[in-house]
């Protein structure tokens, strides 16, 4: 039998239910059981073993920001501030007015040029910063915010925030514990995974960022990276 | 100025002030025993008491009083021929079942059954401090937590758009659903918002439907209140940070480490003003494990009256 929520939902409402604190920052425990969490609906995606696996996603709806810089760097926070701002508006939006809750899911950025020969300086690498979204979150919604964003002077770069479907397909995925500086040594070995395999990388490289670098020691920073692949020719 | 982190003498200045409410708890076990007014004996301030005191004794405050009458209890049976339910009445028990539920809890024995045969005069006790029919204590063992390392910080004052909750802490969330439901449509949730909780209340001393939570995001100036929204000022100056990883039910331990373990050690003192905490993620999207707290614990330079 399946269960009716999923099973990262069911265990937050447990948590919930025992802590001091946690009626939490953004939710309270009655809006657990039905606010929708896609981090749990499509658990594989955001589960990653600490070796490569492969596996298929589906097309899947984000708020995304695209920028150039250095990651990390003044740019790439401010779009990360921008990102978050309309992500959170548009949710309490409709939260207010009584529409289907859902959970704000974990940054994740596409790393859109770092294949080319040579690798560019990271103050020239072009990425795309994003948050799944569901589906039933519309263009207006997101207009909106952007609106009354501006209306409080918050507005930032909050209109270069856009809804897009991404499709990424088989994919290869791994979770890297360390240093952003060594996710290089975890991605040589999906790359060797890949090739025993038969399949080649066949599109931006994807991180999916698990921890806060703010605080988390490097050493221990949890990032699932996710590398699109195809049948080799 | 501030002093260095490890000053023997701070810590000694700051156990013969607990000793004195140690001393005036075993001499008043008949009175009420508030906080407020433990707090004022020992010259501490009155927000903080009742983290201090667990802090440095490993025990809550309201456990220790209880304790303590239950000790001058088992005094009063093992000596006298008090009946059992007076004995009952003076340590505070309105019956007698309530009384043996918490005597046995203690001692592992019934009253009536400690009465008969010789036990233990104490109850468990970490501090090491015990009930002794006029003799007050001299000294009691606080245990030291040398990895807390906070930092101190000067922090400009913090005006907020907050949502008081008055009851539970488990159900804090409701406040946290109104305040940012609202704000967010509103466009006041753009970046650089900061979500900050404040405390009142003592969970130990306090009923839990008593218990008093503001959650707060932090506004501009031009930000008015509305309706359930109010907004204060959380007062600037020195702080100590330090950050808690980890689910909030734990946060209460994070503090009484704090507060009764590093802070007497580090040359200064609480100022009267609630601690607040600043939340670093979203708890919907995050592992209970994986969050993180900085707490800020407002500070001034040690006065020796």
């Amino acid at each position: 039998m399946k269960p009716k929520t999923p099973l990262t939902a069911r265990k937050a409402t447990r948590n919930a239910s025992t802590t001091a604190k946690l009626g939490s920052t953004l939710k309270s425990r009655k809006a657990v059981a039905e606010k929708i969490d896609l981090s749990g609906q499509f658990k594989a995606e955001y589960v990653a073993p600490r070796k490569p696996v492969l596996l298929v996603t589906l097309p899947a709806r984000y708020l995304v920001v695209d920028g150039e810089g250095e990651p990390g760097g003044p740019v790439f926070e401010a779009r990360i501030g921008a990102l978050y701002g309309i992500a959170y508006t548009v949710k309490m939006t409709r939260k207010f007015s009584g529409q289907q809750d859902y959970v704000v899911g974990k940054l994740e950025a596409r790393y859109l040029n770092l294949a080319e020969d040579p690798m560019p300086p990271k103050s020239a690498w072009r990425w795309q910063l994003m948050i799944r979204t569901p589906d039933f979150v519309a263009d207006a919604e997101l207009s909106n915010a952007v609106a009354v964003l501006r209306k409080r002077g918050k507005e930032g770069d909050a209109a270069l925030v856009r809804l897009e479907t991404v499709e990424e397909g088989r994919c290869i995925q791994m979770l890297h514990v360390g240093s952003y500086e060594r996710e290089c040594e975890t991605i040589a070995l999906m790359a060797a995974f890949a090739k025993a395999n038969g399949v080649g990388l066949a599109g931006p490289h994807h991180e999916i960022y698990i921890s806060d670098p703010r605080r988390v020691a490097p050493e221990k920073l949890k990032t699932i990276l996710r590398l699109p692949v195809a049948a080799a020719l | 100025m501030i002093t260095g982190p490890h000053q023997p003498s701070t810590l000694r200045f700051y156990k013969e002030r607990m000793l004195v409410v140690l001393g005036f708890i075993q001499q008043n076990l008949d009175a009420p025993l508030e906080l407020e007014e433990l707090a004022r004996v020992g010259g501490f301030a009155p927000y903080h008491f009742h983290r201090v005191f667990r802090g440095m004794t490993g025990e809550p405050l309201m456990a220790h009083i209880r304790r303590m009458r239950l000790e001058r209890a088992a005094n009063e049976l093992r000596r006298g021929t008090t009946p059992v339910i007076q004995i009952a009445l003076d340590a505070g028990y309105d019956s007698h079942e309530a009384f043996t539920r918490a005597f046995k809890q203690a001692f592992a024995v019934a009253p009536s059954e400690y009465r008969r045969n010789s036990h233990a005069s104490r109850a468990a006790a970490k501090s090491g401090v015990h009930f002794a029919d006029g003799h007050l204590p001299q000294n009691f063992r606080t245990s030291n937590h040398r990895t807390m390392k906070p930092s101190f910080e000067t922090v400009a004052p913090l005006r907020v758009a907050y949502v008081r909750h008055v009851g539970p802490y488990s159900e804090c969330g409701k406040a946290w659903d109104k305040l940012c439901s609202w704000m967010g449509k509103e466009g006041y949730l753009g970046a650089g918002c900061k979500f900050v909780g404040i405390s009142y209340d003592d969970p130990e001393g306090t009923p839990a439907e008593q218990l008093r939570y503001d959650a707060c995001v932090t506004v501009d100036a031009d930000f008015k209140p509305v309706g359930e929204i109010g907004v204060q000022i959380i007062e600037g100056g020195e702080y100590a940070r330090v950050t808690h990883a980890g689910p909030y039910e734990q946060l209460s331990r994070t503090y009484a480490q704090l507060m009764g373990q590093w802070l007497p050690r580090s040359g200064r003192q609480l100022r009267n003003l609630p601690c607040f905490e600043l939340y670093l993620n979203d708890p919907s999207s995050t592992a209970p494990a994986d969050l993180l707290t900085d707490i800020y614990v407002p500070l001034q330079p040690l006065a020796r009256s």
